[in-house]
């Protein structure tokens, strides 16, 4: 249990180049926090600095209130969970879950208890005797985190620990990582490129883009009111469309859509396009030629070119008998718009 | 196992051919010839041999000397293997922590490995010839009474280290991989659960490099039992008073110097049962306790 606070942290490698380039975010007690984007935007490389895998070129990480820049990993008090497992592969689970505990002299009769605890807690108890290849990917996940989980330490890291894992568990382990953390009410930092994972797991979200934050808060309000068209374009599948103001972009304004007069880009989400029959009038509208339509099942994502060539997305529900080659005209409510300056900040 | 079928039905044969060729001529061959020479007893004079069975063998199992070869066999080997890969694993795991001329410090540990056994023995024994050796002359400066051509013990621990020197090499290019074939978050996962130097070392680095240690054991084993001769021979001729005289040695002097062949060939006979069953062993028993990825 215990905040963590960073502080104008940075990271340079080679004397030049900046891979981290100051970040500042306080994690509250408990909190889930999730650091998503594109990959090398520095995600794991910040989580591995608070981890102290990787020294802090400047800037402060506190950990409980304490300074931990110059502290070993093992002396911050953290468990990390690692993408390839990292499960030691000639220990049984039993002897991976126990190592850390050995390594600080914790008492034998405590060090079964934890086990035990932990093991029925994430159902490892049928492989505790096993080593690490007889289990699946899955049970591997689940050691790791148990692992993780006997230390009780102030704070979980989590780096990339569903990647590996097949689509279904991958969506099964996320659950219940939400549910273990809930109820262990740890403070951890979640590091993923993916944005569904990162939409369900975090309390708040950390956008990282080229070694700087782009945002930081709730999945929702990333979601509704993104602050920069970096964060809008990365949270949200398919993506938010972005069209530029003033070249027509084969969109055309209605003069009662009064928008102001620094915005320069207007975003719509997929889900905020309809088609309109005929001459039917709107804020904003465009004639399209679709080019492709994805069946993701319930709903189906249609990519459609505008008269300028620029691609929209949008989707219809289900079965919708669009086709490839058809046209047809789009049109959005205006109150759902995204907007944005010339240099990308939210108007 | 897949099974491959070619559709040329002659091709697959010429292609093992040159390995059945080799090892027919340099292996079934001289191995045959031993058997057939250890049942036979040859006159003074070379003339003629005659079939004597299982004599030559019983002659060399009650033989003192033999026995005594035997246990310098073992001395030497285990001295050998431990010394040599002991050494190597510690410059390994040092080589891993350097950061600057990695490759230069590399390149000059595999060096040795170019040198020829027998030129090897030279350099240990112009450094430790009582007579003119220099790190000698310092030996017995500092009140060591240096002197390998008189001291058995002293003789053996000159060969050891020769022997061990020359395969430090060997043993280091395979641990500086096995190292590096350590994944990364293995280590980092380690340092986070608390175990640092030496635990870390022996609790993750060295169970992971079991196979590779495995791999090396076997190989330095059979190095010390057979590839040491020249080394062996250039430094201690097997003296003094046999002190280092290995199974190979033994062979050799009893064959090509004493000319005795029916011994000479029982001896390479009874040699080749010990590696076979050695490495058997360390197979059957050693292996098990290796993890492998």
């Amino acid at each position: 249990m215990a905040r963590i606070e960073l502080k104008d942290v940075r990271k340079v490698y080679g004397g030049n180049i900046e891979a981290i380039k100051g970040v500042s975010l306080d994690i509250e007690d408990g909190e889930m926090i999730v650091l998503v984007g594109p990959s090398g935007c520095g995600k794991s490389t910040l989580l591995r600095m608070v981890a102290g895998l990787e020294g802090i070129s400047s800037g402060e990480v506190t950990i409980a209130d304490k300074r931990v820049n110059e502290l070993e990993p093992a002396e911050r008090d953290i468990a990390m969970v690692f993408q390839n497992y990292a499960l030691y592969p000639h220990m049984t689970v039993r002897q991976n879950l126990a190592y850390g505990l050995k390594n600080r002299n914790t008492p034998k009769d405590e060090i079964d208890r934890r086990i035990t605890e932990a093991a029925r807690a994430l159902e490892i108890e049928p492989f505790l005797e096993r080593k690490p290849r007889q289990l699946s990917g899955g049970q591997r996940q689940r050691v790791a985190m148990g692992r993780a989980i006997v230390r009780k330490p102030a704070a979980f890291l989590f780096d990339e620990p569903l990647s590996n894992l097949d689509a279904k568990l991958r969506v099964q382990m996320r659950v219940e990582i939400r549910r273990l953390q809930r109820s262990l009410a740890t403070t951890s930092i979640y590091v993923t490129h993916d944005q569904m994972e990162a939409m369900t797991l975090a309390d708040r979200l950390v956008v990282l883009n080229a070694g700087r934050i782009e945002q930081v808060g709730t999945p929702i309000e990333l979601y509704e009111k993104p602050e920069t068209t970096f964060v809008a374009t990365f949270i949200g599948s398919p993506s938010m469309n972005l069209m530029k103001l003033g070249n027509g972009a084969g969109w055309k304004m209605s003069p009662e859509a009064r928008l102001p007069n620094n915005a320069a880009t207007i975003g719509i989400r997929p889900e905020d396009i309809v088609i309109v029959n005929g001459n039917a009038p709107g804020p904003v509208r465009a004639e399209v030629q679709v080019a492709a339509v994805e069946l993701v099942g319930a709903e189906s994502y249609v990519h459609a070119l505008t008269a300028d060539e620029s691609p929209v997305v949008f989707r219809v529900p289900g079965r919708s008998g669009i086709r490839i080659g058809e046209t047809m005209a789009l049109t959005a409510d205006a109150a759902r718009f995204h907007l944005f300056d010339a240099a990308g900040k939210r108007v | 196992m897949q099974s491959v079928v070619f559709p040329n039905k002659i091709l697959p044969y010429f292609l093992v051919a040159p390995q059945i060729v080799l090892t027919v001529i340099f292996f079934f061959w001289p191995a045959s010839q031993a058997l057939y020479q250890s049942a036979m007893r040859e006159d003074p004079f070379g003339l003629q041999s005659n079939f004597v069975g299982l004599a030559n063998f019983r002659l060399i199992l009650s033989d003192e000397n033999y026995l005594h070869a035997l246990q310098v066999t073992i001395v030497f080997s285990v001295a050998t293997a431990l010394l040599s890969m002991g050494l190597a694993l510690l410059l390994a795991t040092a080589a891993d922590l350097v950061v600057r001329g990695k490759g230069f410090y590399r390149t000059m540990m595999i060096i040795p490995y170019a040198v020829a056994p027998a030129v090897a023995g030279m350099l240990w024994l112009f450094m430790f010839n009582p007579a003119m050796g220099t790190l000698a002359y310092l030996l017995r400066r500092n009140g060591i009474a240096w002197d390998p051509l008189l001291n058995g013990d002293q003789a053996m621990v000159l060969v050891v280290v020769a022997a061990a020197w020359k395969q430090i090499s060997y043993n280091f290019l395979f641990f500086v991989a096995g190292l590096q074939a350590i994944p990364k978050s293995l280590l980092e996962a380690a340092a986070i659960d608390g175990a640092r130097g030496s635990r870390r070392f022996w609790t993750i680095v060295f169970p992971l490099l079991a196979p590779t240690t495995f791999f090396l054991l076997v190989v330095n084993t059979v190095y010390a039992f057979f590839d040491t001769f020249g080394i062996i021979h250039s430094v201690t001729g097997g003296g003094p008073a046999k002190a280092t005289e290995t199974l190979v040695y033994k062979v050799y002097n009893d064959g090509f110097v004493n000319l005795n062949l029916g011994s000479s060939a029982a001896q390479s006979v009874v040699l080749m049962v010990i590696v076979i069953a050695l490495t058997a062993f360390q197979f059957r028993f050693v292996e098990r306790r290796v993890h492998y990825g």
